[in-house]
């Protein structure tokens, strides 16, 4: 036997293996890998060329999960019932795996907790990304989304919001997504576990994770909606010069709590001119001059816009309906 | 590294070789008995509590991990074979860890395409454009260990590499 050439397997061993990875789009679990070398070589004159064994590796299963927040903290008012996040449930991993999904609602951390609405969790089934009736309640144990490599589901979480809380208040609420073959340290094998009777090998995630999402009680929500009308110099409603345009806004205030200091500002578009003393609130005339006391005001610089003072509102305020004219220059 | 225990494995590489050679005797024509292992380089504490490494068969190639491939080529007339060379196509699926091929005595050739073999300086590969470029590791689909000695009778040539599972 050759000892030069056994230096060569020595060598050979150099450098350690990579620990697995979390590969999204890798290679499916259960593929068989199927290897056959080749010599050739001469014996005299004569040219002899042959295979060697076939080695099949067959793809393990790597379990690997990822959940996500797709939600924004949702802003709620105390009391508010069927309150939703929503979460993205994503397998990482590189088979066909089912996965238990959990809330917890009483985290640390916040003001509040949610209450998870009876039941708690839908899955997606319409994929609207919002809850509907076609929705599909989650049982655990019946319906555990069973997801492809790379394949998510949308998880819906529906919370009642308890009262009475104080304006910014925050409750949280976590999503746990746990592989059904198993959830250990990443490494962890479970024999025998994995697609096409693979092993199974606990990835990155250790085969299940979470995401936690938040409910915030909004400030006071103003929403403003802006219409238009034009009256043209020959008593018709096309945009010509001279026409001149009535702009009303209606700032509509929802949701708990009290914004105080509210001013509302249009500026006042191009190519057109204000007409003066025509802002008006609520139907009232207000006055263009900024100095004195009524909440109207026209701002020459830097754009200018006319200004009202709303002052303090609340939802029972109401809508504030403010107008002004222009005419098209 | 633990040199003892891959001096067992050879060795027992060596034996598998021979006993399969002594089955297949008057069947077979050729004199080169070629062997392929996959094997898997994993982590443990040895006897002195020190961290070291060891292959094991391949089993849980998940993506991501490497197998080693060993090519054994035994001689088992009693006639020299001359101008050997090994070839192993890398498994589809997987890619070739960079710098990973060893065989001892033996120069080796990369290929592209499975029929152009060369050093890897002087490999290239066709852009779509038409354009050429030096060839990448990841181009690389096929490996030849080209000996530059005869095996002797009796005598084994080893070749070796990496491959990543993609």
């Amino acid at each position: 036997m050759s000892r030069s050439l056994l230096a060569g397997a020595v060598l050979a061993l150099a450098g350690l293996m990579a620990a697995p990875m979390a590969s999204a789009a890798g290679a499916p679990a259960g593929l068989q890998i199927d290897n056959t070398a080749q010599v050739n070589y001469t014996l005299g004159a004569t040219s002899v060329s042959e295979p060697s064994n076939t080695v099949r590796i067959v793809v393990a299963e790597i379990v690997d999960v990822v959940v996500t927040l797709q939600s924004p903290a949702v802003p709620v008012s105390p009391g508010a019932t069927g309150q939703v996040l929503v979460y993205r449930v994503t397998n990482t991993g590189n088979g066909l795996e089912p996965f238990r999904l959990t809330i917890d609602s009483a985290l640390g951390g916040d003001e509040f907790d949610p209450a998870p609405a009876a039941p708690a969790i839908y899955l997606d089934t319409d994929a609207s990304g919002t809850l509907t009736p076609a929705d599909t309640p989650y049982t655990p144990g019946s319906n555990d989304p069973s997801l492809a490599a790379d394949a998510f589901a949308t998880v819906l979480v529906v919370h009642s919001i308890p009262a009475p809380l104080a304006n910014g208040n925050r409750g949280r609420s976590l999503l746990r997504a746990a592989s059904l073959t198993g959830t250990g340290a990443p490494g962890t094998v479970f024999a025998g576990q994995g697609a096409a009777g693979t092993d199974a090998v606990a990835g990155n995630s250790g085969g299940d994770a979470d995401a936690t999402g938040e409910y915030v009680v909004a400030d006071l929500q103003l929403a403003a909606l802006k219409s238009a009308v034009v009256l043209d110099p020959f008593g018709g409603a096309r945009a010509v010069p001279g026409a001149r345009i009535t702009y009303q806004v209606v700032v509509t205030p929802t949701g708990s709590g009290t914004a105080s200091a509210i001013v509302f500002s249009d500026a006042i578009p191009a190519r057109t001119t204000y007409v003066p003393a025509s802002l008006r609130l609520n139907g009232a005339p207000l006055t263009d001059d900024a100095a004195d006391a009524d909440a109207g005001s026209l701002q020459a610089a830097p754009t200018r816009a006319v200004r009202v003072a709303l002052g303090t509102l609340t939802q029972s305020s109401g809508p504030q309906t403010i107008t002004f004219d222009v005419t098209i220059d | 590294m633990n040199t003892a225990t891959v001096s067992k494995l050879v060795i027992g590489a060596l034996a598998l070789a021979a006993t399969s050679a002594v089955a297949a005797d008057g069947a077979r024509k050729g004199c080169v008995e070629l062997k392929t292992v996959a094997e898997q380089e994993v982590e443990y504490v040895d006897a002195l509590g020190q961290r070291a490494t060891r292959l094991v068969p391949a089993a849980k190639v998940v993506p991501g991990t490497q197998v080693v491939w060993t090519v054994t080529a035994s001689n088992i007339c009693d006639k020299p074979a001359d101008k050997v060379f090994i070839d192993n196509p890398i498994p589809a699926q997987m890619s070739y860890v960079p710098d990973s091929a060893v065989g001892a005595g033996a120069d080796i050739l990369f290929s592209t395409d499975g029929r152009q073999f060369a050093d890897p300086a002087a490999l290239r590969v066709s852009e779509a454009d038409g354009s050429a470029r030096a060839a990448r590791s990841s181009d690389y689909t096929h490996i030849r260990w080209s000996l530059r000695n005869p095996i002797g009778p009796g005598q084994v040539a080893v070749a070796r590499y990496r491959a990543a599972l993609k």
